[in-house]
């Protein structure tokens, strides 16, 4: 370890690393010095001269090389005669720093008068009032009278809309560069960017639309002043009249820290209504960043179209009832049912309401089915991250591997973080069938087949270790390409390796099998088990993994099991608005949801559950860390949380499960569950001190995300981290077959999901139905872009609209999910063209 | 007094802007020398002895500068700052009009000394036609095989390229310089680190005035010795001044530095029109403190060392000079004016600074302004000082601070009440 | 002795029949207010009818008694409240809270909540504390259109009026 420099700031001695600037040395000694630029995530540039401190260097004699001293010993001091800017100094020996002098204050009181001169008298109807650095530091080091005159005040635009999710005030911006800095820095997202110069210097944007960036939120987080805002929020409240709750984003399965703010509100008779959702730091998880995704989607909490009481289907009409008529119908002919119970949940749930529905149908002898496009979550207990992990400790002579997903759309949050754990020098190999946006920071960029992602992982284990496979034929020809030769050599160098797989170019079956493929390359490289090693499942919702880890799998054909079953208890999704050709026709289907879905649609009863925002319960990351989430407004009268629904169920059958306390059902799954033995809803509520310290009163510092009080959650170990046999069994290798055009669905981001429907800000990035191809592709097949085609699979065919993309490999369509069309896995169509535009 | 210019010698040798000319008097033959017979550290060294110094405005050590190369960081660049926007000054022009051979010849030495084997003309974009002839001018080199690869038979190649700013005084400014020739902003960098360590694109550059650069090839070709009989012993060597302002005769004077002011103004500027009584000198163009022009100030001598004596810096030598018929408030609206239009916006006391210091100034010199109003002028100007980023901000408030001080009456006579 | 005193008193007494008395035979007759007297709330208008009230919730922050409650929407041209971006759409303030103290006055940008001279304030139920928007905005004054307006754009872009010198 480096050995610490010590330096003195206002008569306290702190010990920082070399390297460190004086704002940080400073914070670390629990002194604020003000600023406006700089950010500590960012580098810094000295431009906004607020941070302005005296600084004294001991004095070296340049012919001996010795400390000069005074006469009684100490080292004498030589301030430099102008102030120097705090963030762009790095710390050195003996440095002495004085920020509480009467020059600094002058200087602090001349720089807000610069910045006031031209700012507008916008404080009372500016939505960063209340939480406005600007405001701060002028009540506390500004001069109480202005010597400008109002007319000579510089006009600029108000109120510009930089895109539809974000409003530039370019009267009030303070040319800080923050905004321009974190697109390029930290998200590499140069969108937007100076223009003019001198006093004219504004904030443009380049993208069409304006502001085209899955991250544009954070800047209104770290803007110091009202110029930048977010549409969501505008004028929705005063920061000191919002209550904060903390809660997970479920979006994803990263599991970002979320603070929501809420209020009551007048329109609706006096509810609590979310004004706006915020980042709360969490450095394991999400550092203090959210995407716009979980920033603005979280409108369909608060739609009215949500259900609010029990229905029974009654002379063909879904009918109001009560909860008891509802719950004495559902337990009796689910005891009837009995072993024919067919219970199908998926990972949006809880990992309380997935314990308890699971003992429910357990205790009734029924069979339990996990509505999943994507298999591989025992895997990840195995070989998932385990404790003491952080993608932040990846760097230099680390490995990141990163196969069939797009992380850019699938996770963003952690797509950030690999872009940036290469920068601090590490090692990343994509490897897709199509370029996806995380290939620029790819040292190995790999192509290959959609359905060859496991040969090629099988090809890499090959290269590490020949013995592996005995026949080895259907890899030959991957392991003799040149770019895999030298990806297995890095992995084999590798000192962590970290595995991110997704199920982008397979079905439930095969992602199961790279699932184990990659569990076995990283036991083959020997680095299962090690802290910041491990595999990353990329789930299509938040909790997969917490219903894999609470003994929840995907049905090995789903319609089969459907058909197979008198009575259908589905919780939690759609499987008819998926795929309208299922057919869902039981003897007695009960659907527990938040919407009148259409698969609710078809059931005998409907029971109406409550979303995240209104209970509590725990979320298992795809990093596998637990964290806990916190109600924000009080529930709906009329749902209930899905493991009180299904405590209740279980109590009209004799059985006893808790059906009040989230806490107890987490004790519950603790005394059974061996890997979450140590977790406790006390634990996942601890905190510790997190660097950099942000969300405390000094909002200037950085930014406006919260601190977070409330819990960090706990990571749990995995199988081979605890002593466990490696129990993953080498899958047998299949030679790709197949004619004709692939389509293949992907997840986009901005999706047409029923939790991003309800959001108005979103409704133009949602993605529409389209299928991408290829120019080269259309050309063969006989399509134009903007034709509307019907996409024939088997069975089933929709509409959809030709979009041209480069990316797409030849003979494959891409289609998105969420939009309708029937094709949950690849498979092979026809397309037939109806209409050309 | 010298007979024969150094630098301005299109104004001893007819037509030496096309190359034959320029080879007759011996042109590139100190290039070639330097190339095949000399190591790059004899040539800076030689150009440390002469004490050439940037000739630009901030007059550092030429060779000290060139020796601060770092070299372990490869590849290097030379860049030649022809962004020439200091108000009253235009020898550069003059240079890149009339001798552009010596200052390219200028540039190719240095950049062998400092093994660059690109170097760029940073030109200011009003300078488009000058920059066109360049190019024109460049290409003959490589016709004339004395630019390109493995020049006279050596391993050393060298390209030469121009670049055209937009319009920005701040691209002067080295750092800036860089960003605006990577295609970026054109605003300051954060020094350090220095360019000599990481300049364009990242590497070491070492960024010369063309002033400058044009001694280089008599300072090799002549000797360090040479160079240091003309001038004082601290500011050696010869310098182009450019007078302008109320005299008779206005222009590009080239002069051994130490030449005192009165010399200039009078004997080779022919005086004040109407022979007027002298106000005042910016010795710095608009980045001057203003010198009251009395006796013991004409005799100061034009150097690095004795300027400063007078609560002013010599700068980049553009002599303006103020009769009694201008008024110091009206003097200090304009640069005010240019320095407001020219700031960066990057830091705030700058950006905010100049815009209110505009404000000021224009009330002032319309005559609707109270003292309190130039005592606020004075406050902001001070306020400024000593926080700005670069040197743009730096000096924009030399002039008004030095002019309210010293030429008090002018502000008293504008005010109100 | 004894009888000084009584005659004292009773002189007194006799004194103060002859003097006017100062009771006002209140609701018959009723007293002027004296100026910054602070009785009922209400919301001021422009001369052209738009509102004072930018929304701004200075008055909500400053009141002691947590009174008032505000939510702010944003104006329109077709659409305007008041002059700027920024409307209250919802203005409450629950009487029973308020204490009359005229925080909220002094906190107010925009002249827009005075506390005027009624004091005519007693109700029969709990729920008629709640003193709505509607209740507490002033009539349109002469010459003035009532709110919402059409306005021309680029017009009413300030929300802060320019304040006269404290010191007049």
């Amino acid at each position: 370890m480096a050995k610490l420099v010590t330096l003195t700031i206002d008569g306290i001695t702190v010990q920082v690393p070399p390297g460190t600037n004086v704002v940080d040395a400073a914070k670390k000694a629990g002194i604020d010095i003000p600023v406006f630029c700089y950010h500590p995530k960012m580098e810094p540039v000295g431009m906004c001269r607020m941070c302005l401190v005296e600084i004294g260097r001991p004095v070296v004699d340049r012919a001996t090389g010795e400390l000069v001293r005074a006469d009684d010993g100490s080292v004498k001091i030589q301030f430099s005669p102008k102030l120097e800017t705090a963030c762009t100094t790095p710390v050195s020996e003996g440095m002495v720093v004085i920020n509480t002098s009467q020059k600094v204050k002058d200087g602090r009181e001349d720089i807000l008068e610069f910045l006031l001169t031209s700012h507008p008298l916008d404080c009372p109807v500016c939505d960063k009032g209340g939480e406005c650095p600007l405001q701060n530091l002028t009540m506390e080091f500004g001069s109480g009278q202005s010597r400008y005159i109002y007319d000579e005040k510089m006009h600029s635009a108000k109120h510009v809309p930089l895109g539809d999710l974000i409003y530039l005030d370019r009267e009030r911006c303070i040319q800080c560069a923050r905004c321009v800095r974190f697109q390029d820095q930290i998200v590499d997202d140069p969108v937007i960017g100076f223009y003019n110069r001198g006093r004219a210097l504004e904030i443009v944007t380049y993208s069409e639309p304006g502001f085209d960036s899955i991250f544009s939120g954070n800047t209104t987080d770290i803007c110091p002043v009202g110029a930048l805002t977010t549409a969501d929020f505008r004028f929705g409240a005063r920061p000191w009249e919002l209550n904060a709750a903390a809660s997970i984003c479920t979006q994803c399965p990263v599991g970002c820290n979320l603070t929501i703010n809420v209020r009551r509100e007048a329109i609706s008779q006096g509810r609590m209504a979310i004004k706006r959702i915020m980042p709360r730091q969490n450095e394991w998880v999400n550092e203090i960043w959210i995407c716009d995704k979980g920033r603005f989607g979280y409108h369909y909490v608060e739609s009215e179209e949500r259900l609010d009481q029990p229905l029974v289907r009654k002379d063909g009409k879904l009918t109001p009832v009560s909860w008891d008529e509802a719950i004495n119908l559902v337990s009796m002919r689910f005891k009837q049912a009995g072993s024919n119970l067919l219970t199908l949940v998926s990972g949006r749930l809880s990992n309380e309401d997935l314990y308890n529905i699971r003992k429910l149908t357990d205790s009734l002898n029924g069979k339990s089915a996990l509505y999943t496009q994507m298999g591989g979550g025992d895997v990840v207990a195995q070989v998932g991250m385990s404790t003491g992990s952080n993608l932040a400790n990846l760097g230099k002579g680390d490995v990141i591997l990163v196969i069939a997903t797009d992380l850019h759309q699938e996770a963003p949050i952690w797509w950030l973080r690999v872009k940036q754990a290469t920068e601090r020098g590490a090692q990343l190999i994509v490897a897709n069938a199509r370029s996806t946006r995380l290939d620029r920071y790819a040292k190995y960029p790999i192509r290959y087949a959609y359905g060859e992602q496991n040969n090629l992982i099988a090809a890499l284990v090959q290269l590490i270790d020949p013995q592996k496979f005995v026949d080895a034929k259907a890899i030959k020809h991957l392991s003799e390409q040149s770019i895999i030769k030298d990806t297995a050599e890095a992995l084999k160098a590798a000192q962590n390796l970290v595995i991110f797989f997704g199920n982008e170019g397979s079905g439930v079956a095969d992602s199961q099998v790279l699932a184990q493929t990659c569990a076995i390359l990283l036991a083959t490289t020997n680095h299962a088990g090690k802290p910041n090693n491990g595999l990353i499942p990329v789930w299509q919702r938040a909790n997969d993994q917490g219903a894999w880890d609470m003994g929840w799998r995907p049905p090995t054909d789903l319609s089969t099991s459907i058909k197979e079953a008198n009575a259908l208890y589905i919780v939690a999704c759609d499987p008819a608005g998926d795929d309208p050709r299922l057919s869902l026709t039981p003897d007695f289907l009960v659907v527990q949801d938040l919407y009148l879905t259409p698969t609710a649609k078809l059931a005998d009863v409907v029971l109406p559950a409550l979303p995240f925002t209104e209970r509590e319960g725990s979320l298992t990351s795809g990093e596998r860390r637990v964290q806990r989430y916190y109600p924000a407004i009080p529930g709906r009268t009329g749902a209930l949380a899905d493991f009180a629904i299904a405590a209740q169920i279980a109590k009209a059958c004799g059985i006893t499960l808790e059906e009040r306390s989230a806490a107890k059902v987490m004790d519950a799954i603790a005394r059974e569950n061996a890997d979450y033995a140590a977790i406790s809803y006390t634990e996942l509520a601890n905190v510790e001190e997190q660097w950099p310290i942000i969300g405390r009163a000094d909002l200037y510092y950085g930014g406006t995300s919260y601190e977070n009080k409330q819990g960090l959650g706990m990571q749990l170990q995995n199988a081979v981290q605890k002593g466990e046999p490696f129990q993953i069994s080498l899958p047998e290798l299949v030679e790709q077959s197949g004619e004709g055009l692939l389509a293949v669905p992907i997840t986009r981001l901005y999706d047409r999901g029923n939790t991003l429907i309800p959001s108005q800000l979103l409704r133009t990035h949602l993605v529409s139905t389209v299928m991408w191809i290829n120019a080269k592709e259309a050309k063969q097949q006989g399509v134009e872009e903007h034709d509307v085609v019907q996409i024939e699979c088997g069975e089933t065919s929709a509409l959809v609209t030709v979009e041209l993309e480069d990316a797409v490999p030849d003979g494959v369509v891409l289609v998105p999910r969420s939009v309708g069309i029937p094709i949950s896995e690849p498979c092979r169509v026809r397309l037939h063209i109806t209409e050309r535009v | 007094m010298k007979t024969e210019h150094v630098l301005l010698r299109h104004r001893d040798h007819p037509e030496i802007n096309e190359l034959e000319n320029y080879r007759k008097i011996g042109g590139f033959e100190v290039f070639r020398k330097v190339v095949t017979t000399m190591q790059p550290n004899e040539v800076i060294e030689v150009v440390k002895s002469s004490g050439l110094r940037g000739r630009g405005g901030a007059g550092f050590p030429t060779g000290l500068k060139w020796a601060f190369v770092d070299q372990k960081n490869w590849p290097h660049y030379v860049v030649a700052n022809a962004d020439e926007s200091e108000p009253g000054t235009f020898k550069d022009r003059e240079i890149l009009e009339g001798n552009p051979f010596q200052f390219l010849e200028g540039v190719a030495i240095a950049s062998y000394a400092v093994g660059a084997r690109a170097a760029y003309v940073y030109l200011r974009g009003e300078f488009w036609q000058i920059a066109h002839q360049l190019d024109r001018r460049i290409q003959q080199l490589y016709h004339a095989g004395l630019l390109g690869e493995r020049l006279f038979g050596t391993d050393y190649s060298l390209h030469i390229f121009t670049h055209l700013g937009a319009g920005a005084y701040i691209c002067g400014e080295e750092t800036a310089m860089l960003e605006s020739i990577e295609g970026k902003l054109g605003q300051p960098r954060l020094r350090p680190p220095f360019p000599p360590s990481f300049g364009l694109f990242g590497k070491p550059t070492v960024v010369n005035n063309v002033e400058t650069l044009t001694n280089v090839p008599l300072i090799i070709e002549r000797g360090a010795e040479w160079y240091r009989s003309f001038g004082t012993e601290k500011s050696p060597g010869v310098k182009i001044f450019c007078l302008s302002g109320r005299v008779k005769r206005p222009g590009n004077y080239e002069l051994p530095l130490g030449t005192p002011f009165r010399k200039l103004i009078y004997e080779y500027g022919g005086g004040i029109l109407e022979d007027h009584p002298i106000k005042a000198i910016m010795a710095a163009g608009a980045s001057s403190s203003l010198i009251v022009a009395n006796d013991p100030a004409l005799d100061t001598p034009m150097d690095y060392e004795s300027v400063p004596s007078l609560g002013a810096q010599l700068g980049s030598a553009s002599v303006i000079v103020v009769d009694d018929t201008v008024s110091i408030d009206w003097l200090i609206n304009k640069t005010v004016h240019f320095f407001r239009h020219e700031s960066c916006g990057k830091c705030t006391p700058c950006r905010e600074g100049t815009f209110w210091m505009m404000h000021l100034t224009d009330r002032i010199t319309a005559g609707k302004a109270s003292w309190q109003d130039v005592e606020l002028l004075k406050d902001v100007a001070s306020q400024m000082r000593g926080k700005c980023f670069c040197a743009l901000g730096e000096f924009s408030i030399e002039a008004v601070l030095s002019g309210i001080e010293r030429f008090r009456g002018d502000f008293e006579a504008r005010v109100k009440g | 002795m004894m009888l000084d005193d009584l005659a004292r008193g009773l002189a007194t007494t006799l004194k103060m029949m002859f003097e006017k008395p100062v009771t006002i035979q209140y609701p018959e007759e009723k007293r002027r207010v004296r100026t910054r007297f602070k009785g009922r709330h209400h919301l001021q208008r422009y001369e052209n009818g738009l509102e004072k009230c930018i929304g701004c919730s200075l008055c909500a922050a400053a009141c002691p008694a947590d009174a008032i409650f505000v939510e702010a929407a944003e104006n329109t041209d077709e659409e305007r409240y008041s002059p700027g971006e920024r409307y209250a759409r919802v203005y409450e303030i629950n009487m029973l809270r308020c204490i009359f103290c005229g925080y909220c006055q002094d906190a107010c940008p925009t002249e827009a909540i005075v506390l005027g001279d009624n004091y005519e304030l007693s109700f029969t139920d709990r729920r008629q504390a709640i003193y709505t928007k509607e209740m507490l905005l002033d009539p349109v004054p002469p010459g003035g259109q009532p709110t919402p307006q059409r306005t021309p754009s680029g017009v009413y872009t300030r929300s802060v009026p320019v304040m006269k010198d404290p010191s007049d």
